[in-house]
């Protein structure tokens, strides 16, 4: 397999994940401020957080609102980590990498592709816009489920997972990262009052409210949903159980070098978090540190495959 | 209710599927009742159906403007040409023979020259071809085949007679937009194509599969075969990718290849270096090595010059093939099939001026306003005069055009090429068309069934390029014998 294909394989999945990841968000966010009171400290400007992209969205837009932060998410071209963005960035991808896919790969984003672009202006309207946000999540979840039923598990669809899985456990600890502000002491006790409404939401954004009553057995609380979310390693969108799949595809792939044992490594710091005996504070700084490592891993499994650094 | 036949006029040419505007031809029989059956709102609806599988296939291709490279989508016209098998079979058998002789003629120019030592084409015609490389002399590529994808225009005039218009012999491009219109016109009218004996062509990527594994420089076990495209901001590089994908081939860019010293190439994958045996390039000569020909190419890769002399990878096709698709060359390609085949040809050329030839450029100054002007070496439509079709200002500037450079240019008289019925908003007009049909050639040769109709959507307009306004049909080569 062409380095070159392996990278772009590994960028399309990315971006599909992060367009389904908007998507659900978003979504997810709506239905929550529908639940939530007016005045609770869960606004809009909870989701560009997330992103890490509140320095970008003051430079383009004034008021923190509904119609202009769901602009800025979804279908502003311009910025990057748009969902449009990251759907266009997906199909040039994917274009560029046609003779590893079953044609229906293709078309699947294709037609997903063309959908947004023909509906960007329907996102205004929270009717239009939910309409919207499914069909963009049926659209990922059609073309996941046509790669695992039309496509020889071989080294380019392991690239895919990888990319997926690495694109899932940035996204999940990003959620947690938010999250974990609901545990501050400061939190106000009309915050208290919801907090079970937000957990729920929380699991929802991750698909994981069914799978974490199943589990867990017990009401939904905090730190149980932290350490869900962290360590669980059957849940796909758990921290853990991506790091299980990443670490998966790694010993599957040639010329893997030292990358297993960095994985293993990685699984056992993850593990090693408990959420119950730490402060707020010491577990943003545990995120923000496994963000990092992500970001490390990324590296490394571009250093190893990818083109531009190959040796000659 | 009006018929979308309407007005329909057969008297400006010959028409493929009509023989006047009430009696269609007989192998269009069966398509002009099903069309007579639909209902007006009906048509539309499957032109519709058609615009839409091409936006979800993204069947696309490139136009290069002014303001950067816009995506457009493929121009298809729903409505099929059909060309009868019996007539078909006899233009196979012209194509096989004129590649044939075509190739003949290479190996000759890159070997003795036998064809110009007898005084069958004056030597300074290859010695001023810009497609003539010197690099290749003595080459001798497996099966003593140069040309081995060939994309060959024709066109049938007022008299009904299918002449040659030209070969193209460098990076022919349309298969991909042949093989796709199929499928759209299976999605369209499919209670149709069941009910009509169609000559299937969706085996083209095997054949093309096979002859490239026919060339590999080590004919044992299973070559690696690989589709070079200058990249995405190519116009075909829909179809670069296409092709990969339908034989199971890798696409590469230059980028993806490094030759090694010892003259091997290899490309870089996950597991580091692995070598290639056949390169399916559609990169022009000029750009595929700054080694040996433009040094500020970036789309090629270093010393593949030295690895397919050195015999250690196939390239389709091979460098210097394109010195036989030159419009000067093309004028000799009759007498090549007299010379290197003792046959007469089958399909006749259109007869051709060439203007470094004092007589024959005596009668093209003469008659410019009658004739087309083509350059000799330009591809896509660009740089030529149709006379008829021009300004007196126009063919005065052209005059001065080809004076300055005779050698560049050749004149054919306008042929009024045919048409065929295609779907302009409501109704049916005669468009005029032409077909490109593919010829593969290595151990075997293979010719498509049919090939690429292109159309001139503009009414009277001659040309038929998707760059300039040209879209195209799906091409049905009909079994009459059975029906």
């Amino acid at each position: 397999m062409l380095s070159r294909s392996a990278e772009r394989l590994y960028w399309l999945a990315r971006y599909l994940e992060r367009t389904e990841n908007i998507a659900r968000l978003v979504s997810v966010h709506m239905n929550l401020l529908m639940d939530l009171p007016k005045g609770v400290e869960m606004g809009w400007q909870q989701l560009i957080r997330i992103n890490g992209s509140e320095q970008e969205f003051h430079e383009k837009y004034n008021a923190v609102n509904e119609r202009n932060v769901t602009r800025f998410l979804l279908t502003d071209a311009t910025y990057l980590g748009s969902l449009f963005s990251s759907l266009s960035a997906a199909r040039e991808n994917i274009r560029t990498s046609r003779e590893l896919l079953p044609d229906e790969a293709w078309e699947q984003v294709n037609e997903m592709y063309l959908f947004a672009k023909d509906n960007l202006d329907t996102i205004v309207n929270r009717r239009s816009r939910v309409l919207f946000l499914n069909e963009i999540l049926k659209g990922c979840q059609r073309f996941t489920g046509l790669l695992s039923g039309y496509m020889s598990h071989n080294h380019p669809y392991r690239f895919i997972r990888l990319g997926r899985n690495l694109e899932r456990a940035d996204m999940t600890s990003r959620i947690l990262d938010l999250a974990s502000l609901l545990l501050s002491e400061s939190r106000s006790s009309e915050m208290r009052q919801y907090e079970t409404i937000l957990w729920i939401n929380i699991l929802k954004s991750l698909n994981a409210l069914l799978m974490y009553r199943q589990t867990m057995r017990s009401r939904v609380q905090g730190d149980d949903v932290l350490n869900f979310l962290l360590l669980d390693t059957s849940l796909p969108r758990s921290v853990s159980c991506c790091l299980l799949e990443i670490s998966d595809c790694i010993n599957e792939l040639p010329n893997h070098d030292g990358l297993p044992d960095k994985l293993v490594e990685l699984e056992a710091y993850v593990q090693a978090i408990d959420t119950r005996q730490t402060t707020q504070l010491q577990l943003r700084g545990i995120l923000d540190d496994l963000q990092n490592k992500l970001g490390g891993l990324h590296g490394q499994i571009a250093e190893n495959w990818f083109l531009n650094t190959m040796a000659e | 209710m009006k018929s979308i036949w309407e007005n329909y006029k057969t008297d400006t040419a010959y028409d493929e599927l009509m023989h006047s505007e009430f009696q269609p031809r007989p192998v269009s029989h069966r398509l002009c009742q099903y069309l007579n059956s639909l209902k007006k709102g009906d048509i539309d609806k499957r032109k519709i159906a058609a615009e839409l599988a091409i936006m979800e296939m993204g069947i696309s291709f490139t136009v290069y403007s002014d303001e950067g490279n816009i995506d457009r989508a493929w121009p298809f016209d729903i409505i099929p040409r059909i060309i009868d098998a019996r007539e078909w079979r006899i233009i196979e058998q012209g194509l096989k023979q004129r590649l044939t002789a075509l190739n003949a003629f290479i190996s000759d120019v890159y070997d003795e020259q036998a064809f110009i030592k007898e005084g069958k084409m004056p030597g300074d015609i290859i010695n001023s071809s810009k497609n003539f490389r010197k690099e290749c002399l003595g080459m001798k590529p497996r099966h003593n085949v140069w040309a081995n994808i060939c994309g060959t225009d024709l066109v049938r005039d007022k008299d009904g007679v299918m002449y040659v218009l030209e070969d193209n012999l460098r990076v022919p491009s349309g298969v991909s937009y042949m093989l796709e219109n199929r499928v759209i016109t299976k999605r369209v009218f499919p209670e149709l194509l069941q009910d009509i004996d169609i000559f299937p062509i969706d085996d083209y990527p095997t054949h093309l599969q096979d002859m490239l594994s026919s060339i590999a420089p080590h004919p044992n076990g299973k070559p690696q075969i690989v589709v070079l495209t200058p990249g995405i901001y190519n116009s075909a590089y829909f179809e670069h990718a296409y092709l990969a994908q339908q034989m199971g081939a890798k696409l590469v860019e230059g980028g993806d290849l490094v030759v090694t010293d010892d003259d091997c190439v290899f490309m870089r994958t996950i597991e580091g270096l692995e070598k290639v045996d056949v390169i399916y390039r559609r990169i022009d000569d000029d750009f595929l090595d700054p080694e040996v020909f433009r040094k500020d190419s970036t789309l090629g890769v270093r010393g593949l010059m030295r690895a397919w002399k050195a015999g250690n990878v196939a390239l389709a096709n091979a460098p210097g093939a394109g010195v036989a698709d030159d419009k000067v060359v093309y004028a000799y390609v009759p007498e090549m099939i007299r010379y290197y085949l003792n046959e007469e040809p089958i399909l006749p050329n259109v007869p051709t001026y060439l203007c470094s030839n004092k007589e024959h450029l005596d009668y093209v100054m003469a008659h410019l306003a009658e004739l087309v002007v083509k350059p000799a070496n330009e591809s896509g439509g660009y740089g030529m005069l149709v006379g008829p079709h021009a300004s007196r200002e126009e063919v005065e500037a052209f005059r001065q055009v080809i004076l300055a450079d005779p050698r560049n240019y050749i004149a054919q008289p306008t042929l009024s090429i045919s048409t065929a019925p295609t779907l302009c908003d409501d109704r049916l007009e005669p468009r005029h068309i032409d077909l490109r049909p593919f010829i593969l050639q290595g151990a075997n040769t293979f010719v498509t069934a049919g090939g690429l109709t292109r159309v001139a959507l503009k009414k009277g307009s001659l040309v038929v390029n998707s760059s300039q306004g040209g879209g195209s049909k799906d091409t049905w080569i009909i079994n009459m014998e059975d029906n």
